[in-house]
């Protein structure tokens, strides 16, 4: 008969001798952010309505906490998989991350805050790919490119002079908040408050250039009960 | 690019890398199907095109994230086999 407590552990050495390479595992996590995009699908009812209120500020409270925690020594930076050296004693780049997706989400309109998200969670990690491959002139042409991209497939529903100007406004203010670095504003905040507000002054000024807003990307989904 | 050092990996504690990663490449995808999954339902069912930003952001989402969970998952490595 097979001791279960030995099998327990082959099970628990086996978990152990997992190892995962740091530098995909944050690509991953960079892509992961797109699941957030769920806010503007979710049913347009009052008790979803006050989840859709808390939960991203709550989730924002909790990853504050965290780093608080980790930066003053009661949890050791060891457990923070993926985190860079210079990172060590600075505020995390996933506090920048959640921040400011949370601030599109609460203060910006669905049409600016979907495509400088996908910059954030799918194009920092694409750019950060050119970078390891290329060399830099082609990231800023290359990371240009994907940007743009995000902004030309989310605005398709608006007139075609706004798609050309949002697009190489906000590709521009993403190429910015990606390659400029400061050691305490990370890029992962950057890449999605520039294009925001530069799309923002493009979006208060849409009535006096004669043109019409596009409408909404995503509409909230239907209760199916 | 240097990350922190991994020796702790290996200590025991289960990972948290390694209980959140189904969620890490669950999740996208349960959201770009649903996306998915709106425009068919309210669009191509209901013959309005309104909802093509539903299909664009899923495919997106779903296609972003499974390019960069295969080199992940690839990159998952029984470190005795290797020993």
């Amino acid at each position: 008969m097979v001791n279960v407590a030995d099998r327990l552990k082959d099970a628990r050495e086996k978990i152990y001798s997992l190892d995962f390479d740091a530098h995909w595992y944050r690509r991953a996590f960079h892509a992961f952010g797109a699941s957030f995009l769920l806010y503007y699908i979710l049913p347009d009812v009052d008790w979803i309505n006050i989840l859709k209120l808390w939960i991203p500020p709550l989730i924002v409270v909790f990853v504050i906490i965290l780093e608080v925690f980790r930066l003053t020594g009661k949890i050791s930076s060891n457990h923070f998989f993926g985190l860079r050296m210079y990172e060590k004693k600075r505020i995390g780049s996933y506090v920048f991350f959640a921040v400011a997706i949370l601030i599109l989400l609460r203060f910006f309109p669905q049409q600016i805050a979907i495509p400088c998200i996908l910059c954030a969670t799918l194009g920092d990690p694409i750019i950060g790919e050119i970078r390891r491959r290329f060399s830099q002139k082609y990231v800023y042409l290359l990371g240009f490119l994907v940007c743009m991209y995000f902004f030309i497939i989310t605005w398709f529903k608006s007139d075609v002079l706004l798609i050309i100007l949002v697009s190489i406004v906000g590709g521009f203010g993403a190429i910015i908040g990606e390659t400029k670095k400061f050691w305490w504003l990370d890029d992962d905040f950057m890449i999605q408050m520039i294009p925001a507000i530069l799309l923002l002054i493009i979006w208060i000024s849409i009535p006096y250039l004669g043109l019409s807003y596009p409408g909404e990307i995503i509409y909230p989904s239907i209760m199916p009960w | 690019m240097k990350y922190m050092k991994k020796e702790f990996y290996f200590s025991k504690v289960i990972r948290t890398e390694i209980l959140f990663t189904p969620l890490l490449i669950g999740l996208p995808l349960i959201v770009g199907f649903s996306f998915i999954f709106e425009w068919y339902n309210r669009g191509i069912l209901e013959g309005s095109s309104a909802f093509n930003g539903e299909l664009i952001l899923g495919i997106i989402i779903i296609i972003g994230n499974i390019v960069f969970d295969i080199p992940l998952i690839k990159s998952l490595r029984v470190l005795s086999k290797k020993k």
